[in-house]
């Protein structure tokens, strides 16, 4: 299935506001990160580097219920304060 | 109630004290984030924010109502945008019963929001542009 994953900070500003992969059912936050380095291999070190939020909470390991219709975004290293 | 806010319209540190004043509190701490110059050897010009509207705004949350529950109150407020040397970034005050607790809860607040909450920011340094710390 296809994901519509956001992009935030340098990752915006290198890859846009979305980025649209595709990834088996279920996927894991890694394989979706991964999908991700695989469409922007010279950032893959910084996505690794990423959280992943799916409905703008954080997720947690395993499987991930998500689907079209779910906002999922790529959360670089945080840098606020 | 907590308040908090993540917005590109300057800090009013003043406005944002006085919510914490109220007689069942005998202690404030207020911690605030200013841009600064000089990193080392790293002179920065300037600092532009940004953030995941509204999962900052959730993440605030999460970190401000345990602290309320415990009966202090919480004032959270992050700048985005362009920020200029000495402006104000983050203002994080506590109010509470007694000092110890405001102290501890303070530091507590900005170390967590400087880890859970999508906030960035993009340095514009005289010798280049850095994200993040």
């Amino acid at each position: 299935m296809q994901l519509h994953v956001k992009l935030f900070a340098m990752l915006q500003e290198q890859l846009g506001d979305v980025i649209t992969v595709s990834v088996q059912e279920q996927p894991t936050a890694d394989q979706i990160k991964q999908a991700v380095a695989d469409a922007s291999p010279n950032l893959r070190q910084l996505i690794g580097t990423a959280r992943l939020a799916v409905n703008q909470e954080f997720t947690t390991s395993g499987p991930l219920e998500v689907g079209s219709n779910d906002e999922i975004a790529l959360i670089p290293p945080v840098s606020g304060g | 109630m907590y308040y908090l806010s993540i917005s590109d319209s300057p800090i009013d540190v003043n406005a944002l004290y006085q919510k914490l004043k109220d007689p069942q509190y005998g202690g404030i701490v207020t911690f605030i984030g200013t841009v600064r110059q000089w990193t080392g050897n790293i002179e920065t010009r300037f600092i532009d924010y940004s953030a995941y509207h509204p999962m900052a705004e959730r993440q605030l949350e999460k970190l401000a109502a345990p602290i309320e529950a415990k009966g202090a109150r919480v004032v959270i407020a992050h700048r985005t945008g362009h920020l200029e040397l000495t402006d104000e970034a983050v203002f994080v005050g506590v109010a509470a019963a007694h000092r110890g607790d405001a102290f501890r809860w303070c530091e507590y607040l900005i170390d967590t929001l400087k880890k859970e909450v999508p906030i960035w920011k993009k340095e514009t340094d005289t010798d280049a542009v850095r994200w993040g710390d």
